[in-house]
Parts: structure tokens; C-alpha cells; sequence
């Protein structure tokens, strides 16, 4: 009797338990090593000399100017390509048009396009010896290898983020709340406010969320179109790279580590609004 | 024609909002490719030809692409591996293990670069290891590999975990009461149903790692016709304001991507058409 209660079933559907041992053993193992590994040693390399050395490096004049120019060039533009990506989701699910499905395929094309391809692209439209260029030189406004430049680089790496977490997200929502908006007497901007953005603010806070992590450690479009100028051009990828490149071990280690940090945070925040708003965020996993 | 160009709609905002994106797409992302593609045809195909078909370039093309398509490869495997692996089973740990699969995402390429580098460097805490066995990753194509892997390992994740979720275990539960086992039931029902998913996943993967720069230049070293990659090699033509040749080299990297790309999206249809699922 007590030997036939024992025997576990195992359902058809289901790999045996050796297997599937086998396979999160796997699982855990690879990202271990591909992902956690490189975690531990940003943290382990920054602290290598203590946590004086490491907070004193911050500190560093170049470490601090680098840390404003990331901040100023983030502050720019994400508020930009989020409000692009709010007009493209609009235009794109509100209407009707033809040439809809090219379009997207233009704004995603920034995906395909290599990061140093981009930057070679907005030095040949802006650079000193381009005909647009040339003159905003002249002019007294460069781009490359300035402020406008890097700006330039990071909208084109981080331009269909937002646009792409809203528009399936809207597609999903359809028109009705908002039609029914207006035939009350609501104006276009109230439907807006009052309709539209608290139906997508969550798929709108994920795609800034993404686009802001990208957007501060862009390293290869910035690295051609910056100059990498010490104290002006230097963004905090940069600068992490000429203090490894001069054996400043702690000091790359601990810039690098304020943007890891960054990153677990921007995934903690992303995992939260996954686990909280996943009604919202549903149609972004059709 | 007798379709309008924009259907009527009682929806507002449509100039406004049509005026924003194609201003913005147009200045940040078309007209600089145009110029790019401008600049190609200002000395045509042999121009370019000429200045692609030299040695280094020819070793820089061929390493990038290779690389990148052995990276996809793993990255095809492992991805659909870990997609099951999240989905399917319950385990302490599982909401961790799935959010760091995003962490190459989210982590500044600089930063997994010297982080690698510092890993698997000789005198690093698996490069060590490595290099008591004779095996030399970092500094040498293993280091590339590896980098390459690194950058694209969400991208089959997180296109498989979605189709797996929507699997009916009545599908496999059929499968089995006719016979199957479990690995042919794996091969036959299950492995189709994945195929367009992972494969959007490998090729978003692949087109990651073809333009990947920050993660390899740490860990490469560099060397021409051995470790030098071909979005290094436009960046070296820049910093000797040598446009024409970065250019040209530009021209080709984006030619050949968008040729597999397109290869890519025809296996798609013709898989999705044999298969018959969506």
C-alpha cells in the first residue's frame, strides 16, 4: 500500500526532473558568468583601494564635468525623443495613412544602423567640411564636436525607444475613450491630457526609463562626433575610457560603477512596472 | 488613385503631430544617412570598391560578421534555453535570473568592455584560470566573441519568453497521448512554434553585434588583420579626418547588415508559411 502512494507521476508534458535540473543549472551558470561575474567586478575594482580612493576619484575635476555633460546631454535629449515618440505613437494609431507600415520601418532603422555608422553620419552632414556644416561653423554654432553633436548622436541611437514601447501600447487602446472624449465637447489637448496619457503614462515611463539608460552610456556614436575633447566633450563613457586607457584603474572603475548603478536601477524600476502594471504594459509582449 | 493619402478622421492633432515626427525623423535620422549615401555616391561604386578592397578592410568586414554570426548563434541557443527555462519552471531565484537577463540593456557598453576585460585579462579571475590551460580569451577573437555575446543576449529571451507563455499545453498533452516522447514532442511541436519568434530574436541579436563598438575595443586589442573590427576601422579612417574611406567603409557595413537582414525576413515568411503559425 505504502509503495504505491510513493510512485510520482510525472505528467506528460513535463521534461524529467534530471533535465530540468540540468537546464536551469544551465540557465544559472551562463548568466552567472556572462552577467553577474561582470557586476561583481566593476563594484570589486572600484573599491579596490577602499572606499576613500574610490569616492575621492569622483571627485576628480574631469570626473565631475563629465558627470554634468551626461546629465545636460540626458536632460536634452530624452525630453526630446519622448516627444517625438508621444507625435509618432499619435499620428501613427489616431490615423489613417498610407505609407503607415514604412514609416515604422524608418523609425525603427536606427536598430540596423551601427552606432559609429550614425555618428559618421551626423559628422558628414555637420562636420567643418559638409555644406551645412561649413556654414553653422562660420556662423559662430558648430555641431561636431560640441554640445548640439552629442546631442545629435544620442536622439539618433535612442530615437525609436519610446515611439516603440507607445505604439503598440496605443494600437491596443484603440480610439473609442477618445472619440467619445470629444463628441462630449472635450478639446483636442484635453483629450490629450485627461484620456490619452493616463492610459499610456506606464508604457511612457518604460520607454524613458530605457532610453535614459541608453542615452548615458552611449559610448560609440558619442565617440565620433565628440572629439573627445578633456573637460568639454568628454561624457562619462568617454571619460571611462581615457582613465583606463592612462591605468587609472579606480578612478574608470569607479565612474563605471555610478552608471552601473544606474542601470540596476533603471531594471529594478522596469521589473516593478512589469510586476505592477502589467494590464498596461501587456501589449508591448504581443 | 482612389484611396486619400490620410483618411478623413475626426481625431485631432493631425498636423501637429504628423508635423513633429517626420521633422524630427528627417533631421536627426534621414537626412544624416542621406548625407552618408550622398557622400558614397559622390564617388561611385568603384570609389568605394576601391577603397574597401584592401586587405585590412576585407579582414575587418569579414571578422566582424563572423564574429557576430557565431555570437548570434550562441546567443540563439542559450536565448531559447533561458526563455524556456523562465517560463516553464519554478524556481527560488527565477525573478532575478530573469530581470538580469535584461542587464546587457541597460549597463553602458564602455562599461561591460572594461569589465570583461578586467574579468578575462590574464591576470583577471577567469582569465587566469584560462590561461593556465594555455587558452588566451581576452586580448585575442575568444575576447570579441565574448563581448559580442554579451551585447545581444536579451534579444531571443525576450522574443521567445512571449510565445512560450501563449503555448496551450493541450497541443503537447496531444502530442503525448499519441505516442510522442517528450524530446520528440520538443522537436516536432514545440521547436516550430518557437522558430519565427527566435528567429527575429537572432537577427536583431546579429545586427546588435555587426555594429558593436564600445563593448570590443577594450577587450579586442586591436591589432589590424587579427582582432580589429570594422566599426573600429571607420572610427580610425575619422580621427584621420580621412572621410572619404570612413565613408565608404560605412557604406558597405550598412549594404551588407541590410542584405541580411532582408535574407533574415524572407527565412521568416517562408518558415511562417510552412509552418503555418503566427
Amino acid at each position: 500500500m505504502s509503495d504505491i502512494a510513493q510512485v510520482r507521476f510525472r505528467s506528460a508534458t513535463e521534461e524529467t526532473p534530471l533535465a530540468r535540473r540540468a537546464l536551469i543549472a544551465v540557465a544559472v551558470l551562463g548568466l552567472g558568468i556572462l552577467v553577474a561575474a561582470p557586476l561583481i567586478v566593476v563594484f570589486a575594482e572600484a573599491l579596490a583601494q577602499g572606499w576613500a580612493a574610490a569616492v575621492a576619484s569622483l571627485g576628480n575635476r574631469d570626473a565631475l564635468s563629465a558627470i554634468r555633460l551626461t546629465l545636460t546631454i540626458a536632460g536634452i535629449s530624452v525630453p526630446l525623443t519622448a516627444g517625438f515618440g508621444i507625435a509618432a505613437a499619435w499620428f501613427i494609431t489616431k490615423f489613417d495613412f498610407r505609407g503607415k507600415a514604412f514609416l515604422i520601418t524608418l523609425i525603427d532603422l536606427p536598430f540596423s544602423v551601427s552606432p559609429v555608422v550614425a555618428g559618421l553620419c551626423i559628422v558628414l552632414m555637420f562636420g567643418t567640411n559638409s555644406l551645412v556644416g561649413g556654414w553653422l561653423v562660420a556662423s559662430g554654432y558648430p555641431i561636431v564636436f560640441a554640445l548640439p553633436g552629442i546631442v545629435l548622436a544620442t536622439m539618433f541611437v535612442t530615437f525609436p525607444f519610446v515611439a516603440r514601447e507607445l505604439i503598440p501600447v496605443m494600437i491596443e487602446q484603440g480610439r473609442a475613450e477618445e472619440e467619445a472624449a470629444l463628441t462630449l465637447g472635450a478639446s483636442g489637448w484635453r483629450v490629450f491630457w485627461t484620456v490619452t496619457l493616463p492610459n499610456i503614462r506606464w508604457a511612457l515611463l518604460y520607454g524613458v526609463l530605457l532610453c535614459n539608460a541608453r542615452a548615458m552610456g552611449e559610448f560609440g556614436a558619442v565617440a565620433v562626433v565628440s572629439g573627445k575633447i578633456r573637460g568639454q566633450t568628454a561624457t562619462m563613457p568617454i571619460t571611462i575610457e581615457m582613465f583606463y586607457n592612462e591605468y587609472l584603474s579606480v578612478a574608470a572603475f569607479s565612474l563605471a560603477a555610478v552608471l552601473t548603478l544606474l542601470a540596476l536601477v533603471t531594471l529594478l524600476l522596469k521589473t516593478a512596472l512589469e510586476i505592477r502594471h502589467a494590464d498596461q504594459l501587456a501589449a508591448l509582449h504581443p | 488613385m482612389g484611396r486619400p493619402l490620410v483618411h478623413r478622421s475626426p481625431m485631432p492633432g493631425l498636423g501637429l503631430s504628423m508635423g513633429i515626427t517626420l521633422t524630427m525623423l528627417s533631421l536627426v535620422v534621414l537626412l544624416p544617412i542621406g548625407a552618408l549615401l550622398l557622400k558614397g555616391a559622390s564617388y561611385g561604386i568603384e570609389g568605394i570598391w576601391e577603397t574597401v578592397n584592401r586587405e585590412r578592410v576585407w579582414a575587418a568586414l569579414f571578422l566582424s560578421f563572423r564574429l557576430s554570426l557565431f555570437a548570434a548563434v550562441f546567443n540563439l541557443i542559450f536565448g531559447v534555453l533561458l526563455a524556456w527555462v523562465l517560463v516553464r519552471y519554478r524556481f527560488p531565484g527565477r525573478r532575478i535570473l530573469d530581470a538580469s537577463v535584461d542587464l546587457p540593456f541597460a549597463l553602458p557598453t564602455a562599461v561591460a568592455g572594461i569589465a570583461l576585460t578586467a574579468l578575462y585579462a590574464p591576470n583577471g579571475a577567469f582569465g587566469s584560470l584560462a590561461a593556465s590551460i594555455g587558452w588566451k580569451i581576452a586580448y585575442s577573437q575568444w575576447g570579441i566573441l565574448l563581448a559580442l555575446v554579451f551585447v545581444g543576449l536579451p534579444f531571443v529571451t525576450r522574443t521567445v519568453q512571449p510565445v512560450v507563455e501563449e503555448i496551450e499545453r493541450e497541443v503537447e498533452e496531444a502530442s503525448a497521448t499519441l505516442g510522442a516522447t517528450r524530446l520528440h514532442t520538443l522537436r516536432h511541436v514545440i521547436a516550430p512554434m518557437l522558430a519565427p519568434a527566435a528567429l527575429t530574436g537572432f537577427a536583431l541579436a546579429l545586427a546588435r553585434a555587426v555594429g558593436e563598438y564600445g563593448s570590443v575595443i577594450f577587450i579586442a586589442g586591436n591589432i589590424p588583420l587579427v582582432t580589429e573590427i570594422a566599426p573600429l576601422l571607420i572610427v580610425i579612417q575619422l580621427e584621420e579626418f580621412n572621410y572619404d574611406a570612413a565613408a565608404a567603409i560605412g557604406i558597405a557595413m550598412l549594404l551588407i547588415s541590410f542584405a541580411m537582414l532582408l535574407v533574415i525576413n524572407l527565412i521568416q515568411v517562408w518558415s511562417r508559411r510552412r509552418i503555418g503559425y503566427v
